[in-house]
């Protein structure tokens, strides 16, 4: 038998073991309907500065605003002509988003304008939905005590699973295709480049309001799309991770899930945050570029 | 007596009702979503396998056409599971 064998058996035997004994030792327990999942989403507001209030999602947003762009100015400054590892993998990342997020989806002139807005849209989502998966101390509802301090409890939240963040984003962007449309067309011929060429008479009046409604649905696809992945992906964590356990008070359950709450979490980390950022940026991008594209 | 028993119904319809609707709509809105949704994303890849082994060449452009079709498809799962969510919770 080969060591790794011998270490994925033992896994799985610790595991079936464990199993076991929780269901021997605690059985099933009263179910816990004091426990409310969305009260992990709630935003409960520290401080009022004017209209402004304080809460979770605020710091969040803040922080990681502040990350992006200091991190960057950081690395930006200290360009070297033999880079070493960050500075190349920040490089990867700026190609990435010059060639094929922004360039590949509009002409020259377009990109030049508009790529510093669509790397950071990219690099603030990404950064957010990053910063997320940080256990911080950030859920002032509950307490936990560690060493007579009472903080408060530890708890995954990103600013872009709140839906006002994502929403606020695709506004900048509906607003700005319109525009550069309406700039690259005039006002009647960017709303007749709506329609797809070869769509005469009656039929117009079917497909026009179609095409209008689909322009306002990318407003609503881009927002939800993010918004939704975040959610699903921290609440779909918190269930897996003992959240369910609490909730049916069956205490194996929580074990029996645990491994897959942990590879959820990876991931969520690998793939979704980095993948959301990109779908965000590139369908900007693309939207931006269709807009004052000369054929539709 | 069917006006006895349609008031029966009624009373138990209202608090009853109302939780298993809401849990019918999550179910609905989480599981046909997820089927949906898993049946595109199967159809993407499974395209994406089809053309790189036709034309490996191609690979990086279709890698990247990939990912940005797997994430419309993965949406619109997530767009029943809000809806559910939302039927659920509010």
């Amino acid at each position: 038998m080969s060591t790794r064998r011998k270490i994925l058996l033992s896994f799985f035997g610790v595991y079936l073991l464990g199993a076991i004994f929780l269901i021997i030792a605690f059985g099933k327990g009263p179910k816990h309907s004091d426990f409310q999942p969305q009260n992990e989403f709630k935003l409960i507001t520290w401080a009022k500065i004017g209209p402004i209030a304080l809460n979770k999602g605020v710091l969040y947003i803040i922080v990681a605003g502040l990350l992006t762009t200091v991190t960057m100015l950081y690395i930006a400054n200290r360009m070297q002509a033999r880079p070493n590892r960050v500075q190349t993998a920040v490089e990867t990342l700026y190609t990435l988003m010059r060639d094929n997020i922004t360039r590949g989806n509009m002409d020259d002139r377009m990109s030049a304008k508009w790529f510093p807005f669509i790397g950071t849209l990219f690099l603030f989502i990404w950064y957010s939905n990053l910063v997320g998966y940080i256990p911080l101390p950030t859920n002032s509802g509950e307490k936990v005590h560690i060493f007579g301090a009472n903080i408060p409890a530890f708890s995954l939240y990103a600013a872009t699973a709140n839906v006002g963040v994502p929403l606020i984003l695709a506004l900048i962007v509906f607003v700005a295709f319109n525009v550069e449309g309406v700039r690259a067309r005039g006002f009647f011929g960017y709303i007749k480049s709506l329609v797809p060429r070869g769509v005469e008479g009656p039929m117009l009046l079917l497909i026009f309001p179609l095409e209008v409604a689909s322009t306002f649905m990318r407003l609503l696809s881009l927002t939800v799309r993010l918004f939704a992945n975040i959610l699903a992906g921290h609440l779909i964590i918190l269930f897996m991770s003992g959240g369910l356990a609490v909730i049916l008070g069956l205490s194996v359950l929580g074990w029996i899930t645990l491994p897959l709450g942990v590879i959820l979490f990876l991931f969520e980390i690998g793939l979704v945050a980095t993948l959301q950022a990109f779908i965000f940026a590139t369908l900007s991008a693309i939207y931006l570029g269709g807009a004052v594209a000369a054929e539709h | 007596m069917l006006a006895h028993l349609l008031t029966l119904a009624a009373a138990s319809l209202d608090i009853a009702g109302q939780k298993a609707g809401r849990a019918i709509a999550l179910g609905v809105g989480g599981g046909l979503g997820a089927v949906g949704a898993g049946v595109g994303i199967g159809i993407i890849f499974g395209k994406v396998i089809e053309s790189v082994t036709r034309q490996p060449e191609m690979r990086d452009e279709i890698t990247q056409i990939q990912w940005l079709g797997f994430a419309l498809t993965e949406a619109c799962f997530f767009y029943g599971l809000v809806a559910g969510l939302i039927a659920f919770f509010l």
